[in-house]
């Protein structure tokens, strides 16, 4: 089963990994950054070795996105970000896993203080006749 | 024909050798020979016996270069050359059935993950390429050589061996090489779209391995009755979409498209496996099907029977999705309240109130005892939360259908 992790975050300045730049991560004790990184790492070589990611990307600064909305029967081009919301999508990851339960452990692994990680499943283009 | 000989050609080298990865590549190695050879040189005799011996070859000179290399690098230069480094080659011929059999149990070993089981067993047993079992499970093929690299590694690490399991472990073998097979058929037929590009049909895959198993256990009655729901199924693959991809239920298709010969095959197997009783589950599903499969028409159904059928199924196999299954077969046969009421106790389930099915059914059954409104406001939830796209689409067809009506 597919499921993207989408990493909403702030960093300040704009950098990955996203925890390096943000003031609740730096702010932990030295022990629990390393073992939150530690713990990160781990589930990214699982991830790896298992045959599970299937893609990650970190994204460049929301400000350097090119908005495109619908004026007068035309796409009209602005500037981003795309939201004046504090956090943003700073990263997402494709996994395919055996079931709700691994991506829900996966993705918890992703949480860190200052962002919001969020696991969508993506939808299959199967289905059942009964 | 290389399709055919490789499962063949990989079991004698693995049961020689062991080392999984070494026997991968000494069948590559094999392939390529053959490949750049055959054509010219025509088709050996025995094509079988021609590869076992080239990637034997192949596979004694790499373990001799790596013998060398860490006899160099031990410095240990009294060894006598060449001692205890592969048994000897034989040429003993391969018995079908049997290596096949065995080479399942490895790949469905208990040690891996099903997503891994099913990944080897389309590898090494069914001989695709990782390209295709990529292409077929929609991931890069990065991603799928990762897969069976892992599950490679965790059969060494767990000490799985090329043999036949023990009397006492085979039944739950058995089970799980069942299992794996109808995984594999089920990703194949739920498909609609998505695999035009694909060369490989999952679904015709999982019916060629599970006649495999069947040739090699023919007194199993639950392989028999795997096949056999298999091949009553994939009868209604022709049936099962329209002309847009867009699925069709089964209560709306046309069934003089199903393929009369798979469903005779999948009957006369499962007439064979019946009378031998205590049925498993495969059995007793097949038997749904072929309950289906007879009806000439969907108001033809006989109901009563199909309600009777999930109500064993329900003792041998209990899941809530044979309770959604069974609240059908019996409003059909009793009434829609009566179904509805089946249905209650999942609601109050936490795992089933979050699943699709239960308020696609309770949708299905309450338009059918004609509370158009409640059946409008379950098809909008199951709608919601499938993760299925033509479903999606039939599910938000149906709302459309009856706000429209209203």
């Amino acid at each position: 089963m597919k499921y993207v992790i989408m990493i909403h975050s702030n960093p300040e300045p704009w950098g990955h990994p996203t925890s390096e730049y943000l003031a609740a991560h730096q702010e932990l004790p030295a022990d629990v950054r390393e073992r939150l990184n530690a713990d990160f790492e781990q589930v990214m070589t699982e991830l790896h070795a298992n045959g599970e990611l299937v893609v990650g990307e970190a994204l460049a600064d929301p400000r350097t996105a090119r908005l495109y909305r619908w004026s007068d029967g035309a796409p009209l081009a602005t500037d981003g970000p795309y939201s004046e919301a504090k956090e943003h999508l700073a990263g997402f990851f494709l996994i395919d896993v055996e079931d709700q339960a691994r991506a829900e452990a996966v993705a918890a692994k992703f949480a860190g203080p200052g962002e919001t990680v969020e696991l969508r499943p993506s939808m299959w283009p199967g289905g059942s006749d009964q | 024909m290389w399709r055919r000989e490789a499962p063949h050609v990989r079991a004698a080298l693995l049961r020689r050798y062991g080392h999984p990865d070494a026997c991968e590549d000494a069948l590559q190695d094999a392939a390529e020979v053959a490949a750049a050879r055959w054509p010219l040189t025509g088709l050996p005799d025995e094509p079988r016996a021609w590869l076992i011996r080239v990637a034997s070859r192949r596979l004694i000179d790499r373990m001799r270069a790596e013998e060398a290399r860490t006899r160099r690098e031990r410095l240990d230069a009294a060894r006598q050359p060449d001692a205890g480094v592969v048994p000897p080659v034989d040429d003993t011929p391969v018995t079908g059935a049997d290596d096949t059999l065995q080479l399942l149990f490895l790949c469905c070993h208990p040690a891996l993950s099903r997503p891994s089981q099913v990944a080897l067993t389309l590898r090494a047993v069914a001989g695709l390429r990782v390209e295709q079992i990529a292409a077929a499970y929609l991931v890069p093929a990065r991603t799928m050589t990762q897969r069976l690299s892992r599950a490679r590694a965790t059969l060494r690490e767990a000490g799985a061996r090329f043999t036949m399991p023990p009397p006492d472990a085979l039944p739950d073998r058995v089970a799980a090489v069942l299992d794996v097979c109808h995984l594999v058929f089920s990703e194949g037929y739920t498909r609609t779209s998505g695999d035009q590009l694909l060369d490989v049909e999952l679904a015709e895959e999982a019916i060629r391995l599970t006649r495999q198993v069947h040739a090699a256990l023919p007194d199993h009655h639950e392989v028999t009755g795997a096949l056999a729901l298999m091949l009553l199924t994939h009868a209604r693959s022709p049936a099962r979409t329209d002309a847009a991809g867009d699925l069709v239920p089964l209560a709306d298709q046309d069934r003089s498209r199903w393929r009369r010969e798979l469903v005779d095959e999948g009957v006369t197997l499962l007439g064979r496996a019946l009378p031998h009783g205590p049925v498993g589950r495969y059995q007793l599903q097949a038997a749904i099907a072929a309950v289906h499969a007879e009806a000439p028409a969907f108001p033809d159904t006989d109901w009563l029977q199909i309600s009777v059928l999930y109500d064993m199924l329900s003792r041998v196999a209990p899941s809530p999705f044979v309770t959604l299954n069974q609240a059908v077969a019996v409003a059909m046969a009793h009434g829609p309240d009566v179904g509805l009421a089946l249905l209650d106790p999942l609601l109050a389930d936490p795992a089933m109130r979050g699943h699709h099915r239960l308020h696609a059914v309770r949708a299905h059954l309450l338009e059918l005892d004609g509370d158009a409104q409640a059946a409008a406001e379950h098809y909008r939830l199951a709608a919601r939360l499938t993760g299925s796209l033509p479903e999606q689409r039939y599910l938000n067809r149906r709302l459309a259908r009856l706000t429209s009506d209203s």
